[in-house]
């Protein structure tokens, strides 16, 4: 008895559009003062949003709940977004609460088959339900519903959003398909019957439950129909004259079963809480379901004509990681700042990181020779004034970040003369240069005692450091620069 | 900046650590024995350093103590740390396990795609330079892979994250070691210097 209450219920919410439009007449915008549902300019996406929410918010948790969220478009998006996949599972979960206003309908369309009105409709279905289903995801500014999923439908990403979470509440559903199109042609008719009135006075307390059903529908409809969206643009205003025409016929019919349902309407408010109740305790259940996908489809939005299916989704978030650390690779290594194109930016990468390993070795190569004995009098050396020296000049860095990598033995050139220490400054060039150019093949002390000769004739004499040795005959240009610079100094 | 230079002074101290450990345990060493103990003990202060957080840095010390000459070192050098290196090389020996399968069938896979791919590459003429543009990139981060220590176990776009890692910290392994050869090489000229007018 309860049940078939229920459905009474739901059926009345489902036509209570129909109602609705004889109730406006009657009470006016009194009930939408009380509601607090008044928007006089409906273009505005904030109070649409809001109309919305709070909208979904009454069918969700209770029927008079204030709309005075003065929440950002984000939040207001995720909410809603949050509540259609919860409304969408608890439609598969419990098929008989309020909440299910399709769900329900279907069921109610089978039980008191007296109670679907689109029978009459359904030779004409099949052209115009295109034709609506276009029509409907676009913003008409005197509807409610449709006004407040403008918004909605301008966001990138909600579309598939929405047709995921109307993937979820249609599990099943699919094979009813002449159900889905009496509904279909249910919130065609509510729509044309609102576009008929076309006044503020579409807001009254059955006009939020009501929505439950639309939304439904939408989902469904752009599941069932995916195209309709894109296709039918310049079908709309044609084939909803046609539904206003069709409607008046059909709206003297309707009016009586209105009238016959309209005893149902008290015990509209026991079954709303119910529903709500049980669509609350069916929330938390199903949060956890479209809380983990949401994670992924939030952050990331498809722009138009990009693929909207997870794994190329993922796809796109993984490139975009790449590229963004190959960003950071690219001030990182120098040289590289004026390379476009992935693949020369990694060549770029992999010379700098063998030539650095290379460095490694030379450097380590380096060492043993200056030191046979392996016994670096350590402490001598950090103690020593050369060390702080050398530390100190490590922060300025040998790769300024516009030395080419290449040109290995400039990096001192570069580095080296705005530095105090010139002093020691010659030996360790040469001892870059020569140990490069010429590699193994020498026997390393040599260029030890060139070092160590060049440095000890540095203290004397410039010219003869320069013209003096054979070593450095490759590099005389740079040598004297330098003298020629600390000269200046 | 700040980190940089603390990053220096830490590897410093480490790498000394490891020096001393080695000249201690071994006297006779011909050149390039030194020159291979210098570089696997900075090679080892590099990775502990990264607290072997990175996967480079893991990779490092797995190699470095697949050799059993290394281990004395290694356990000296990272001391209470060595349970990270069992933990590193164990890491690896899974990764290596489960990604030598993975190549294989991807090996059978482009072999008997081969066909497939040319004859579309005929077809479609603009799809032939995003092909070779593919190739290319595939080519680079193969050499990459290689490059990097433990690269070949790691995915494109980790495989970036630790080549970023690991060339900021060859970059503080060179540039102390630029600095202590420097500075050795500095002391031994200061010594000849003394030494000369004598």
């Amino acid at each position: 008895m309860e049940r078939e209450n229920m459905f009474m219920n739901e059926t009345n919410n489902f036509l209570l559009p129909y109602s609705m439009a004889m109730q406006n007449e009657q009470h006016g915008t009194s009930q939408q003062l009380q509601d607090c549902f008044l928007n006089p300019i409906w273009d505005n996406s904030v109070d649409q949003n809001d109309a919305f929410e709070s909208a979904l918010s009454s069918m969700v948790s209770s029927p008079v709940t204030s709309n005075a969220n003065a929440s950002g478009d984000n939040i207001v998006l995720k909410e809603l977004i949050g509540r259609l996949g919860s409304i969408n599972n608890s439609c598969e979960v419990s098929p008989h609460s309020y909440m299910n206003g399709k769900n329900s309908t279907n069921n109610s369309c089978y039980s008191t088959p007296l109670n679907s009105p689109p029978k009459l409709n359904l030779a004409m279905m099949d052209h115009q339900i295109r034709g609506n289903l276009g029509s409907l995801p676009f913003p008409r500014s005197h509807l409610n519903v449709h006004a407040s999923l403008g918004p909605m439908e301008t966001e990138p990403g909600f579309a598939e959003r929405a047709a995921r979470y109307s993937c979820f509440g249609n599990n099943g559903l699919n094979d009813i398909n002449g159900h889905q199109r009496m509904n279909v042609e249910e919130t065609k008719d509510v729509l044309s019957l609102q576009e008929e009135k076309s006044s503020l006075s579409d807001q009254n307390p059955g006009g939020k439950y009501v929505m439950n059903g639309k939304n439904d529908g939408n989902l469904r409809k752009r599941k069932s129909v995916p195209k309709g969206k894109g296709k039918n643009v310049p079908l709309t205003t044609s084939s909803e004259e046609a539904n206003a025409a069709a409607e008046k016929n059909e709206l003297s019919a309707k009016r009586s079963k209105t009238d016959d349902n309209e005893n149902g309407k008290d015990g509209e408010l026991k079954g709303d809480k119910n529903g709500s109740e049980n669509g609350n305790n069916k929330e938390n259940k199903s949060d956890q379901k479209p809380s983990e996908p949401l994670k992924d489809y939030i952050h990331v939005r498809a722009r138009r004509g990009q693929a909207t299916d997870a794994h190329s989704l993922a796809e796109r978030v993984r490139r975009e990681k790449i590229s963004q650390r190959m960003k950071f690779l690219q001030d990182l290594v120098p040289g590289c700042n004026k390379v476009t194109g992935k693949a020369v930016m990694l060549d770029e990468i992999i010379n700098y990181v063998q030539s650095l390993q290379r460095q490694v070795e030379f450097l380590s190569m380096k060492l043993a020779t200056i030191n046979p004995q392996m016994d670096v009098d350590i402490e001598a050396l950090l103690s020593s004034k050369d060390m702080l020296q050398a530390r100190g000049s490590l922060p300025s860095g040998p790769y300024s970040s516009d030395n080419l990598v290449s040109a290995f033995p400039f990096h001192f050139q570069c580095q080296q003369v705005p530095n105090e220490a010139e002093m020691p400054l010659l030996p360790r060039l040469m001892d870059a240069t020569t140990g490069r150019s010429q590699s193994m093949e020498v026997p390393f002390g040599h260029y030890n005692e060139a070092a160590t000769q060049a440095s000890s004739v540095w203290g004397d004499d410039l010219q003869s450091v320069v013209f003096g040795q054979n070593e450095t005959h490759n590099f005389e240009s740079l040598i004297t620069t330098e003298a020629q610079m600390k000269a200046e100094q | 900046m700040q980190n940089n230079s603390l990053r220096k002074k830490e590897f410093m101290g480490k790498w000394l650590k490891g020096l001393q450990k080695y000249n201690s345990s071994s006297k006779d060493m011909n050149f390039l024995e030194r020159k291979k103990a210098i570089k696997i003990t900075s090679d080892i202060a590099m990775a502990s350093t990264r607290k072997a957080g990175t996967f480079w840095s893991q990779a490092l010390l797995a190699n470095a103590s697949n050799d059993d000459s290394n281990k004395t070192i290694l356990e000296h050098m990272l001391g209470t740390n060595s349970k990270i290196v069992e933990r590193a090389s164990t890491t690896l020996l899974g990764l290596a396990n489960n990604n030598s399968k993975k190549i294989r069938s991807k090996k059978i896979l482009k072999k008997s795609c081969m066909a497939k791919r040319v004859k579309r590459i005929d077809s479609h003429v603009g799809l032939a330079c995003c092909v070779i543009a593919k190739k290319l990139m595939k080519k680079r981060t193969q050499v990459l892979k290689n490059l990097v220590p433990g690269g070949k176990y790691l995915k494109k776009d980790s495989l970036i994250r630790e080549t970023l890692d690991y060339i900021a910290s060859l970059r503080v392994q060179v540039d102390v070691m630029r600095s202590l050869a420097y500075a050795t090489e500095h002391l031994h000229c200061q010594q000849s210097l003394v030494v000369k007018p004598q």
